[in-house]
């Protein structure tokens, strides 16, 4: 594997970051996160890596950068680059389609006929679609990870995908509970058993809804210790030198913290080109100058790296490339 | 009726009312119990959001007939959601 060609601190710090297994990129919506993801899946790929670029985000414009349509599969787009769209909607009909199997499986006509009712019902219901992308991602996350050195997951805009990543830990707690009342009711169940002397008694460990229940647990606890693993999983956090993406940044950093998630770069994109003159662009890039230094001073804790609006939109593998060696390579620090 | 007999009998009625007792207590118990367990399985029912409704679609149709007695108990002679089928 070919090491990278950085000469400054912020290239090697870039090179940590293709070091990692699992990238979640997010920030504000229109900052730039799929054209980054995309980048550095590319450059990870160039480095010899098997890589997976993931589409979370309902917009899809991974598609439309790599000018080429994502699959509901894995489908090779570049050499060693693969790529991926989740459709949530999609995903959660397989989710719903999946338990009513299960049931008919298990259950006579009728029963399953009625319970279907029930789990359509159910399937109309708020965060459902969330859910099921939530399922697709921890899929990939436990199921995938061995077949590919580097997963990138491009998710929606940051608060959607800060409840993503915190969902485990509360449908978690609350399966928890569920289960414990579970087991109290049935050894209950069980001293009743035992006091009339009855001839079967139930062992807890055979009933089926403990059993479900506890299979769910243990599936997000594993994608949760994944998420958690600060040393092969990382969140990079993209924005423009501007007001509200600074603050949404700082919301984000925040949150990510709380629920023990690494952040492992910070990406300024779309900084002003450094070689322009006239009094409009010394005037912006003053302004600019006083958001660069409250990112340097606020974030300055995580690496950063620095990418300049380029003179035309990041459309094609082109344009992707000069992103790319921006991102991973050039220690290019502004001002 | 021999004195013998007799202590049987009350010993035996003795030993039947305290463990039915028991039995009584601990099934008061388990019906607390089951009630907090199904109102948190069914929560939307109430008016609550549940974190985990989606999850419990893989569990709903084990409850179906335990769904029926719980509603009847909290005073629902029908079932709330017209998809449960019990009644």
């Amino acid at each position: 594997m070919a090491p990278a060609h950085g000469d400054g601190s912020i290239a090697h710090r870039q090179h940590a970051l293709l070091l990692k297994r699992i990238l979640f990129f997010g920030g504000k919506g229109g900052v730039g996160k799929t054209t980054c993801a995309s980048a550095v899946a590319l450059a990870a790929s160039r480095e010899g890596k098997r890589v997976l670029l993931v589409s979370t985000d309902p917009a899809h414009s991974t598609s439309d950068i790599f000018q080429m349509p994502f699959a509901a599969e894995e489908q090779e787009i570049c050499p060693r680059l693969y790529g991926l769209e989740i459709d949530a909607q999609l995903e959660a009909r397989h989710y719903i389609d999946n338990a009513k199997a299960g049931i008919a499986r298990m259950f006579s006509h009728a029963v399953a006929k009625e319970a279907e009712r029930q789990i359509e019902l159910a399937s109309a219901m708020p965060g459902v679609e969330e859910v099921a992308l939530f399922d697709r991602i921890g899929d990939l996350i436990v199921n995938r990870f061995d077949a590919y050195d580097l997963l990138i997951f491009d998710t929606a805009p940051t608060g959607h995908t800060l409840r993503l990543l915190r969902m485990p830990e509360l449908v978690m707690t609350w399966m928890t509970a569920l289960s414990k009342r579970r087991r109290a009711l049935l050894s209950l169940n069980q001293e009743i058993d035992q006091v009339r002397l009855a001839p079967e008694a139930i062992n807890p460990e055979d009933d089926p809804i403990l059993r479900t229940l506890e299979a769910r647990r243990e599936k997000l606890e594993q994608v949760r210790a994944r998420l958690m693993q600060h040393n092969f999983t990382g969140f990079v956090l993209v924005l423009i030198p501007e007001r509200l993406p600074i603050e949404e940044t700082s919301r984000a950093v925040e949150v990510l913290r709380e629920s023990n998630v690494n952040v492992c770069g910070v990406v300024v994109n779309r900084l002003l080109p450094a070689d322009l003159d006239g009094e409009f662009y010394r005037s912006r890039r003053r302004q600019e100058q006083v958001y660069v230094d409250e990112i340097k001073e606020r974030f300055g804790s995580y690496p950063l790296s620095w990418v300049p609006q380029l003179p035309s939109d990041v459309y094609g593998l082109e344009s992707l490339e000069r992103v790319s060696s921006l991102l991973v390579r050039e220690s290019g620090s502004p001002k | 009726m021999s004195w013998e007999d007799l202590k049987q009998h009350v010993g035996e009625f003795l030993h039947g009312y305290f463990v039915s007792e028991y039995e009584r207590k601990l099934r008061e118990q388990f019906v607390d119990l089951n009630d907090l367990f199904m109102l948190q399985c069914f929560m939307e029912l109430v008016g609550l959001p549940n974190p985990a409704a989606i999850y419990l679609l893989d569990v709903y149709p084990f409850f179906l007939e335990e769904f029926h007695t719980w509603h009847r108990r909290m005073g629902m002679d029908r079932s709330p959601i017209g998809s449960m089928p019990c009644c």
